[in-house]
Order: C-alpha cells, then structure tokens, then sequence
C-alpha cells in the first residue's frame, strides 16, 4: 500500500545533490541572450524608440521594438472568465503608445551575452512625455484623475445580494464595521522566471524551454499569436524552484523569446533577474475590504455586508479578476450565514498588473471576516470560539451551496464536518486553557482563523501511463511541478494500484510533447485532478493487463487478479505472468497475443498503454481548516513574536502525510511573510521602491515559530473517487487572520491591526503612542 | 542585474593601491567585501570605470593587541571579528553589536573597515567605534592621519576619508575589565536594517554609583547620536531602573531626523527612548554583576 504512506520526495535527491536542471541550466549551440528594456516611468506617452546606438554595440545581434511585431498582433488573451468584458485592459508584448507601469517591456535586446545586452540596453534612447502616475485605487475613482486606459480607471464592479441584508442589519443586536487593508505583495520563488526559445526554421517548429504551471494553455496562447500550429510548438517545463501562482503564466515574455528566436533562426535565452521579477511578475493581494458583521442577540450572525476595491495594476492580465472573484465568492467562510452583500470594484493603476498567489483572495477574506468577527465577539461579551461554533455549517447540511460564484462556477463545499474539527483543533491548542497574559513586559494573545479553502478547480486534467516489458510504469502527466511534490504523489498512486514498488514508478510533466492535453497545476488540483486521472489511468492499466492475461491463459477475468506486480489465477503459487510480461505480450508486432485478422491492414495491439482524462467538477473540494496562534507582543515597541502556530484541517484522505506538513509549514512561513514583512511598495510617482531583497523583507529562519500541523481524514472529498481535498493553500490562507486576532487580544485593542503588513509601529498605533512615553 | 564594463585591479600592497588610485582618481573605487558596493554594481548606481580590490593585501585584515591598545585592520571580516576571542573579551559592545550586523552570509565576506566606510546611517559598527572613541587610521599616498571615530562619519554613506584615501586600521583603547555594556536593535527582520539602535557602556564604582557611562543612538539622523547628557545625568547616581527611565528622557529628540512611511518619525522618537534603556540597563546589570 503506497497510498497514506510517508515517502521522502524522489524529487529531494536530485535537488539536494544540485543535480536539479533548471532553465539557466540549459544552453543550445549558437545560443543568444536576451534582455528587456523596461520603462522607467509609471505613465508616459512614447514619443520615439531610436535603437541605431544599441545595434552599433559590437556583440548585439538585434534591437526589437513594438514596431517589429505584427500589427495584428492580439494582446495576451486573459484564460479566465472575468466579471464583464475586461478586453479594453489586456496587455501587449509591448508598449504601445504609452507606458503604464515601471517595468512594462519596451524593447527586447539580443546579444551574445546578457552583460552586452544590458550595455546596449542603456543605448536604446526613448523619448517620453510623462504622465501623472495613478496609484492610489481611491484618486483612480475620482472624475480628476488621470486615465490609465481611455475606458477608465473602474475596471469592473459587479457583486452578490443574497438573502435581505438590509432587513438583517436593521433588526441586528450587535454590529462590528471596520475596513481592512491588506498590502500588495507576491510570489517569490527561489528560482526567476526563464525562457529558451530554440526554432527550427527548415522544419517550421519551435521547442521552448522553461514553462510551466499551464504549458498547454500557453503553448496554445503562443501559437494563436505567432499564427502557427498548436503542434508545431513544444513546451518543456524543466526543474522549477517554485511558482506559487506567478510563475508560468504567459507574460509579455513568453511572446517576446519565442517571437525574437523565430525571427533570428537562433535559440534565445532570457533569464529574468531579480531586479526585473520585483517589477514584471504579477503582483498580487492588494486590496481593501469596507466589513460590516451583524449578529442577534443569541450570537447568531445575521449578515455580512461588505465593499471590496481591489487594485488591479495597469493591465488584466491571464487570471483576470479572478483574486477579487473569489474573494467576493468565499467570503462568508465556514458559517452559515445567508444574508451577504458584496460590492466589489476592480480599478487600475500605474502599477504593474496582478495575478494569483497562493490562496489568492482567501487570504485577503480571512482576514477582513475573521478580525471583524473578532470585533463582533469582544462588542457582544462572547468568547470568540463560542461565537464562531455557533455559526458553523453543520454536517448535514452538506453539500453547502454559498449562493455565490467566480469564474463561472458556483461555490460549493461538498463535504465535511467543521465542527467535529473546530472542537478537535480548539482542544489540541488549547484554546480555553488559562495562560499568561504577560511575560517579562510582553503581553501575550491567542487567536485563531477558521476558514474554508476551495481545491481541485479547472475543467479537467489528464496522463497517460505506459507499462514496459520489465514492469517498469511511466506516467505522463498533463499536470506540472513546481516543487510540490508531485513526481512522488503521482507515483504512489500508481504504485498501490498496479501493485508495483515505487522505485519503479516514474513520473514525468509538463512537457506538451509527452501528451496531448494538461490542465496544469493551480488551484491546490494536482492531488485531486491529476490523482484522479493516475487513478482512471492505472486502473485502465490494471484491466487491460488482465483482461490481456485472460486472453492469454484462458481464464475467466474474475479468476485472475493483479498483486506483486504479476497476474495470478486463483490460488496458485505461482502468477501466471509478471506486469512487465503482460506489457511484453501487448507490444504491437508480437506474436504471443495474436490479434483477429481482418481485411486489410490488422489493427495490432497498442501496448499496455493506457490515457485517461478525469472531468474536474465545479465545487471541487472544500477544506475546513482552523488556525491558531500565541503571540507575543512588546508594548513599548510594537515587536512581535509568534510563539507557536497550529493549523487544523480535514483533508479527506492524505496521499502523503510528509508532503501534506510540509506544504502546511511552508504556506504557513509565506503567510507570516505577508502578515508581517512584505510588501511591494510604491510612491507617488508610481516608483517601485521595494527593488530588491533588502526592501522586500522576507521571512527567514529565525522567523518561523514552531508550526504543528494537525491533519485529519474525516470527510473525504464527495466529488473524486480518491476522497482526496488540495493542501497547497490551507497554509497560508488563515495567518494573517489568526495572527492579528491574536495580537489585537494581547493588546485588548479595540480599533487598528486592521492593516497589513503588521509592522511594529501599525501594532503599537492600534493602542495610541506618545512620543517620548 | 550585470555591472556596466569596469577596469579591474588587484594590487598586493598598498603602494600599488595608492599608486592606481592617484592615476585614477574619482574613476575609482575600492572594493572591500562587497556587500554593499556589488550590489550597487549590480543595479548600476554605483558605475566607477576601474574598480581595485583591497582583498589581496594581508597586512590590511587582522587584529592584534598591544598592551591595552587593539588594532583590527580594516579589512577584518565581520565573522572573523565576531569570532575573535579578543574582541569578544576586550571589546564586548563590539562582539555583541556584530551579531545585528548583517547575516551570516554577508558577515562572512563583509569587512569592518567596509562597514564603517560606507557609512550607512543604520549601520552599528560606527556606533560602536563612536562608543569607543576610537582612533581611525587614514591612509593616503604620502601620509597617515588619525581621526576620532565621532568625526569619521560626516553623513548619510559620507566620510572624511579624501580621495586617494583609504581607512586602513581603527585603534581602540580597550575599556576597564570592569566595564558593562549592552546593545538594543530594533529590526523589521533580525540582522536587517536597524529602525533604531543603541550602545551603551557603563561603569561602576565601589559603592554602586555610575562612574562612567557612553550612550549612542543609531539610525534616526544621518550620524550616530551621541548621548552626552543622558551619560552625564547618570555618573554618580545609582542606576536604578527608575533613574535609567529618568536619564533616557534627556535624549536629544529634536535631532532625530529620519522619516519614512513605514518607520515615521514620531515612532522613532517613542522607541528609542525605550531602547537606550535596554541597552543602559544591560550595561549596568553586567557592570555590577562583575563587581561582585
């Protein structure tokens, strides 16, 4: 049995050796280096791009402009249904016309080397006319403000009105209204973004190097711009250290590496640095929440009333508005509350355009429902467990339907029992357990976030499995990786079904020349979509190999079955044939199984080869999740220390208990990170001013309190035959929730820690300092 | 992220470092352990046309004491400083600070002279040698000068070296054995930038009074802050908490200077008070400790 057991990940070996192979890894005969002059500038008008100096430069091979490109070129298509018609904000490979944000590619440089390119790059001279930079989402609003596009800086405004809010809210016994902010940060993978483009002009085909998340997605995107054949591109996804979200979407880039290779017959090598990720990844979270809680006088919450604006940068990019969209969609958490009110506006800037990271929206969510709540238990004089119990959905009432949707799906939770979870997590933390409130001057708190995270979206994944003649079995998966884990997850499953050791189990993905189709890796899906589609595949592979056996020996199907690895017939000593006997047997040409002849050519066997593609399903799968949190706060300062951290969560059945910790502690550092540290900031100019690590403070080692992660397998997933719900997101989804309700209980803080980052001076306003005190 | 194209040199003696930066001149810049200056290269603020690396003079790093006196070469690695059993025993304020500079990493390949050089206002070596009064040797082609340490540093990343200069050695006159010292930082992120910082030295006499104390605030104006009247407020009183309390309300405010969103200045000025405490409190808890 594989599946449920704590394997190491076959992927650490590698890595740990440094015998990873990541884009930067790879190198082609005659290649060239690329480098992208971006904009200096928030908002600018082009008057001229002259590149005669930058070519002058000996080692440079070409200067490409927007002026190159195809005038009918489309802008990158978004791959998400939107709220609207949100085409007016699609973004270009390049500027045209005008700039909008520091950092928008303007000219692509190719030369021998990337040190020459950056030379030549300070060449290229480009006349602009600057504009007045939108930054703040509010002024975008406002008849005065500059335009970002000539359609207007209000992208979209659209929401839900469920149930009679207004009745709820007239009648409410108590209210808690406060606004809460929570900061524009991203992802920061270990490893930048990188593309090798190699095209092969006689043949007309184009090998890339470098995606993933979604290369099919992709390979398909780049063939509709480029005008070729979706066959005749292929996308190779290498080793990748992390996406979280942001790596692998299809960026200006993904056109421009392709597109500069096409056009000089050469491969071309781009190696974004981490200067440019700071400015041309998408950003992601920021956005403010307007939260009004209403509850009764037993401590029933009545309704929830919220405003949403979300800043969505200077361009729509691949996930539309997908953040606020599930932000709107999920807000009303774990609780069964029908009255829901939500008016949500998407606004544009001058700042580089946004996408998803991790838990994206849902993190934002948490936060703002999670610390009203807060707010609502201390105004009515409950404990804040008890009014949260006393709101959760309960058992039977699954599956729950919200009454909301995003992305065109309807938010759904299919299963679970939260309270039986609430009350395990709340004992195992201790919850109610006395504790000091302070300890050496520091004031001590304890909060805690229950939450729901949505897993296992998108419409549908795929693999084929091939068997060899000496058993060994290949996956190919439609899926990709990012470091997650999923080479040993993928094989586990295969291993437990065909009943073959792990060694001899290999997994390999996101690659669009190994399989037709692939869904991708978002959404916390891989377990569930590409486990269900290694689930269908190897059982495929299981039937055919007996039904091959009984073909073979003669004996009925029900007789034989499949164990060790080998087909056995009743209760013999002996199996009849082993799987990679049986792969044998099937291989076209061979004798040994003969197929009916018929006129004309003989369909001949196809191997013990099996694809399969699994249908994803709207809800997905629900996992609640509790988070909690002691901390420690200096008064006199505003430092803060997490003392300990415990996330509880109904996973439905784990594939691998190591990989599920390991994917709650990380999400768990990520949300301290965004709770406390990080922070893309901007000026009024529309600079970016957090350039580099020194700026973008993440957190490291000595941040990271001891995290417990408690892992239950209560109710598994209704909606996959593996019972299997995402973890990818559970992590960091509630930290900025618990975290903050547990640092405004230390204080008794009444009013702030309503805004993120939570720095030491936005803790000590939430209780008021004077200078000099 | 690839420096502009620069001349690089590597001399092996002094002579020839000032030989290159005489024919130079203001085209050049000396590298010591570069983590400030390469990534200044890297994003191309910093563009000198010749750039000349002071890593391959020996007699440039090292320590070694005299007497009382201790010399540290300027191109001591923090992490060798930090490790140094003499600077731990002699110079404790230095040791203890060292721990707040940087990280592991770029302790290991960051130098003391650097630090000091680049006069980042957040920056605690200088604070220390402020504490100190330390003595800073100044080399150029034809002569060495002294400088005390409080006035090395002119500014914000501005000194008194003059060109075709170089800090070559800092001189310390290491303190009574019997002295206490302490050092509080306040950080977004351990080993990061300081929002504010304090240094204190303090020592005590037979009865319990404060004989001398030395109090320096970093971070929060362009030049460490030294803090004469808070030391003076303290020698010969017993440094109770209630009077360490009275003694850090006597710190300058009004010189405070440094302002940013994210650390305000009026957060600064509530702070800091707070710190010196810490740092004075930690000085005179070690200081009676090791009278007794």
């Amino acid at each position: 049995m594989a599946i449920g057991k704590p394997f190491v990940r076959v992927e650490d070996e590698r890595f740990l050796r440094g015998e990873g192979r990541f884009t930067a890894d790879y190198a082609l005969p005659h290649m060239v280096e690329a480098h992208v002059l971006r904009s200096p500038y928030a908002h600018a008008e082009i008057r001229s791009i002259s590149t005669d100096q930058a070519l002058a430069l000996p080692g440079v091979h070409a200067v490409f402009t927007g002026d190159d490109l195809p005038s009918d070129l489309p802008p990158i298509q978004c791959r998400i249904p939107t709220h609207g018609d949100l085409s007016a904000y699609l973004q270009f490979p390049f500027a045209r016309g005008k700039v909008r944000y520091v950092g928008e590619p303007l000219a692509l440089i190719i030369a021998d080397t990337r040190a020459i390119a950056e030379d030549a790059a300070e060449l290229v001279d480009v006349d602009f006319e600057p504009l007045t930079a939108v930054t703040d989402p509010s002024a975008a609003l406002t008849e005065a403000s500059a335009k970002v596009h000539e359609r207007g800086n209000l992208a979209g405004r659209w929401g839900f009105d469920l149930g009679d809010v207004a009745t709820a809210l007239d009648t409410a016994a108590f209210t808690a209204s406060d606004r809460f902010s929570i900061q524009r940060h991203s992802a920061m993978p270990m490893e930048t973004r990188g593309l090798l483009a190699s095209y092969d002009a006689g043949r007309n085909l184009l090998d890339v190097y470098g995606p993933t998340k979604v290369v099919h997605t992709n390979r398909n995107m780049l063939a509709s711009m480029l005008g070729m054949g979706e066959a005749e591109i292929r996308m190779i996804e290498p080793d990748v250290g992390g996406s979280f979200g942001a790596r692998g979407e299809f960026y200006p880039e993904d056109y421009l590496i392709p597109f500069a290779s096409i056009r000089l017959k050469r491969p071309v090598r781009w190696i974004e640095d981490r200067v440019e990720h700071f400015a041309a990844i998408n950003h992601s979270r920021d956005c403010v929440f307007d939260v009004t809680v209403a509850a009764d006088a037993e401590g029933v919450i009545t309704a929830f009333d919220v405003k949403l604006v979300c800043d969505m940068g200077s361009f729509i990019r691949t996930h539309g508005d997908v953040v606020p969209s599930h932000a709107a969609a999920s807000f009303p958490g774990p609780y069964r509350v029908r009255n829901y009110r939500i008016d949500a506006m998407t606004v544009m800037t001058n700042k580089t355009p946004t996408g998803t990271y991790r838990a994206p929206g849902m993190f934002e969510a948490n936060f703002a429902r999670e610390r009203a709540i807060d707010r609502l238990a201390d105004r009515m004089g409950l404990e804040r467990a008890e009014l949260r119990r006393r709101n959760l959905i309960q058992p039977e009432e699954m599956p729950w339907h919200v009454g909301t949707e995003s992305v065109k799906r309807p938010t759904i939770f299919d299963s679970g029992n939260f309270p039986l979870i609430f009350e395990r997590a709340t004992q195992a933390f201790g919850w109610s357990a006395p504790f000091e409130r302070e300890v050496e001057g520091w004031k001590r708190g304890r909060g805690m976030c229950a939450l729901v995270e949505p897993s296992g979206l998108g419409p549908f994944e795929g693999v084929r499995i091939e068997v060899d003649q000496h058993g060994r079995v290949q996956i190919f998966s439609g899926s990709s990786n990012q470091g997650q884990g999923h080479e040993t997850i993928l094989a586990q499953i295969a291993s437990e079904i065909l009943t073959v050791p792990m060694e001899k189990v290999r997994v390999r993905h996101g690659d669009t020349g190994i399989i037709t189709f692939g869904g991708g890796t978002y959404a916390s899906r891989t377990a569930i979509m590409g486990g269900n589609a290694v689930h269908a595949a190897s059982t495929g592979v299981r039937q055919k190999a007996l039904g091959a056996a009984s073909r073979k020996f003669g004996f009925p199907i029900e007789d034989l079955d499949l164990r060790e690895g080998a087909i056995w017939h009743g209760m013999k000593n002996e199996p009849l044939a082993s799987l990679g006997d049986m792969a044998r047997m099937l291989m076209p040409g061979n004798q040994e199984i003969l197929v009916t002849p018929s006129a004309g050519n003989i369909p001949d066997n196809d191997g013990l080869v099996v694809t399969s593609y699994v249908r994803g399903v709207s809800a997905g799968a629900a996992v609640f999740a509790v988070h909690l949190a002691d901390v420690l706060v200096d008064p006199a300062t505003g430092e803060t220390k997490v003392e300990r951290y415990m996330v509880a969560c109904d996973v439905g059945r784990q594939l691998n208990p190591l990989i599920v910790e390991g994917q709650i502690i990380g999400g768990v550092a990520q949300g301290l990170g965004g709770t406390f540290l990080e922070e893309l900031s901007y000026n009024e100019e529309g600079q970016l001013t957090t350039g580099t690590f020194a700026d973008y403070l993440m957190p490291n080692v000595y941040d990271m309190p001891p995290v417990t992660s408690l892992v239950f397998e209560e109710s598994p997933a209704t909606t996959n035959i593996l019972g299997v719900k995402g973890v990818g997101e559970v992590g960091p989804s509630g930290v900025a929730a618990a975290v903050g309700n547990a640092i405004a209980n230390a204080l008794s803080a009444t009013s702030g820690i309503n805004t993120l980052p939570l720095t030491p001076q936005r803790v000590i306003e939430a209780i008021g300092f004077e200078v000099g005190a | 992220m690839k420096p502009a194209p620069f001349d690089y040199f590597a001399p092996t003696t002094l002579d020839e470092v000032f030989e290159l930066l005489s024919k130079y001149g203001d085209d050049a810049r000396v590298i010591a352990g570069g983590q400030s200056l390469v990534p200044m290269l890297a994003l191309r603020l910093a563009r000198p046309e010749v750039l000349i690396d002071l890593n391959r003079i020996p007699s440039l790093a090292g320590i070694s004491e005299d007497g009382g006196t201790l010399r540290i070469g300027a191109m001591t690695r923090q992490a060798r400083a930090l490790a140094s059993d003499v600077i731990r025993n002699r110079l404790p304020l230095l040791h203890q600070a060292l721990w707040n500079v940087g990280h592991p990493p770029t302790r290991a390949r960051g130098t003391l002279g650097g630090s000091i050089s680049h006069a980042d206002p957040a920056a605690e070596t200088p604070m220390v040698m402020m504490a100190y009064n330390a003595s800073m040797v100044i080399a150029g082609k034809d002569n060495e000068r002294i400088v005390e340490a409080g006035d090395f540093t002119l500014g914000t990343f501005e000194t008194c070296l003059e060109d075709g200069e170089i800090l070559k050695e800092i001189i310390v006159d290491a303190p009574r054995s019997d002295e206490g010292i302490g050092f509080a930082e306040l950080s977004r992120r351990r080993g990061d930038f300081a929002m504010v910082s304090a240094a204190a030295r303090l020592r005590l006499n037979a009865d319990g009074t404060c004989a001398d104390a030395h109090l320096i605030i970093g971070a929060v104006a362009p030049v460490p802050l030294r803090c004469d009247a808070v030391a003076q407020a303290l020698v010969g009183t017993e440094p109770t908490e209630q009077r360490l309390r009275e003694a850090v309300g006597l710190i300058d405010l009004d010189s405070f200077s440094f302002d940013n969103p994210e650390v305000s200045l009026a957060y600064r000025r509530h702070i800091a008070p707070t710190l010196a405490f810490r740092a004075l409190a930690q000085a005179a808890g070690k200081a009676s400790g090791l009278h007794t």
